[in-house]
């Protein structure tokens, strides 16, 4: 069953490295991100990528999510999340590769379970990056609940998801 | 059953993006590479790491055979390879950061072929690294028989490092 507007996003955890400001270099200690404690009376944007450090989401997709930012929040969005299939020590890497320092937060479903719970999930065998990975999709979740759901129907390419669509309808 | 030095290395799909001088920074579509067609004939270091860009992998294990691929490559060994349960593309990105260029294969085994063929996985779902994952180890493989096979017992680089692989080249 795939997830819509006007579900309960659901509750599963993710993995991410926090940004370390006083020394950028050095890696915190991994932390639990929780879809629904941390989500809580919080507006958020979830942005799902198949794949960190891949064509399309490296040189379309994050960066202009790190360029627009501080643009999203300025609209009323607690916290920006990127998240694909991948762990979260690549998440990282590819975060830092990219520039997001705190501005977003780069968390890791490699267990699966938020392509499990939600749906968003689809085989990428043929790209080379296997059976189970979640797809391109962005979400406006508030409170909790979907507020707006956006699935790219091909996945290769960045057009509803992207952060001037999103911006349009926050 | 894991595998054990005198088997012949099973016969799997790895996946890897091929090393492009020319365009050095742009990742290249990345292809199927058989086990068995690759390696047949030849003499292979090949290393497995738990993780791309993880700690111990990107400080220690990586970095030595990086530094001392040309040093193997002169014992006699045709390719030196890396796999990892990554993607093939974190697999180029995680190469190139560490300036491999051509000097160490990059290759993905995504799908957990591989690591299951051989019996060296383990379940990371607990670090949130997923079901399957590539144990750390190094083996040294002649014409696709097992010459060598060093699984690390515990954290840290000892029997899969450079250093030992090099003194049974």
């Amino acid at each position: 069953m795939t997830i819509k507007a006007g579900d309960e996003f659901p509750q599963v955890q993710l993995k991410y490295i926090p940004f370390n400001a006083a020394n950028p270099d050095a890696c915190l200690s991994p932390q639990v991100l929780d879809t629904k404690k941390d989500f809580a009376g919080k507006k958020v944007v979830v942005v799902g990528v198949p794949g960190a450090f891949t064509p399309t989401c490296s040189a379309q997709h994050l960066p202009a999510y790190v360029a627009k930012a501080d643009e999203i929040k300025a609209k009323g969005v607690d916290l920006i999340v990127f998240t694909s299939s991948n762990d979260f020590f690549v998440l990282s890497a590819w975060g830092n590769s990219a520039g997001v320092k705190d501005k977003i937060i780069m968390a890791g479903d490699a267990n699966g379970d938020l392509g499990r719970a939600t749906g968003l999930s689809m085989d990428f065998s043929k790209f080379g990056l296997g059976p189970q990975r979640l797809t391109r999709f962005a979400a406006v979740i508030d409170d909790g609940k979907v507020e707006h759901l956006f699935t790219e129907p091909d996945p290769s390419d960045v057009t509803v998801t992207s952060a001037d669509n999103l911006l349009s309808v926050l | 059953m894991a595998i054990q030095v005198g088997d012949t290395i099973p016969n799997t799909v790895l996946t890897y993006a091929p090393y492009n001088p020319e365009h050095a920074d742009v990742c290249s579509v990345p292809q199927p590479m058989n086990t068995h067609d690759a390696f047949k004939g030849k003499r292979v270091v090949l290393f497995a790491v738990p993780g791309a860009f993880t700690p111990t992998c990107s400080e220690t294990h990586m970095p030595e055979y990086a530094t001392r691929a040309a040093e193997i490559k002169a014992k006699n060994v045709d390719i030196v390879a890396c796999v990892a349960s990554n993607d093939p593309f974190v697999m180029d990105a995680w190469g190139k950061a560490h300036g491999v260029k051509d000097s160490v294969l990059m290759l993905s085994d995504a799908n957990g072929e591989f690591g299951s063929a051989i019996g060296l996985v383990n379940d990371g779902t607990k670090m949130r690294m997923g079901p399957i994952r590539l144990a750390r180890f190094a083996m040294i493989i002649n014409d696709l028989k097992v010459e060598y096979l060093g699984v690390e017992p515990a954290r840290g680089v000892t029997v899969s490092g450079a250093a030992s692989v090099i003194a049974k080249l």
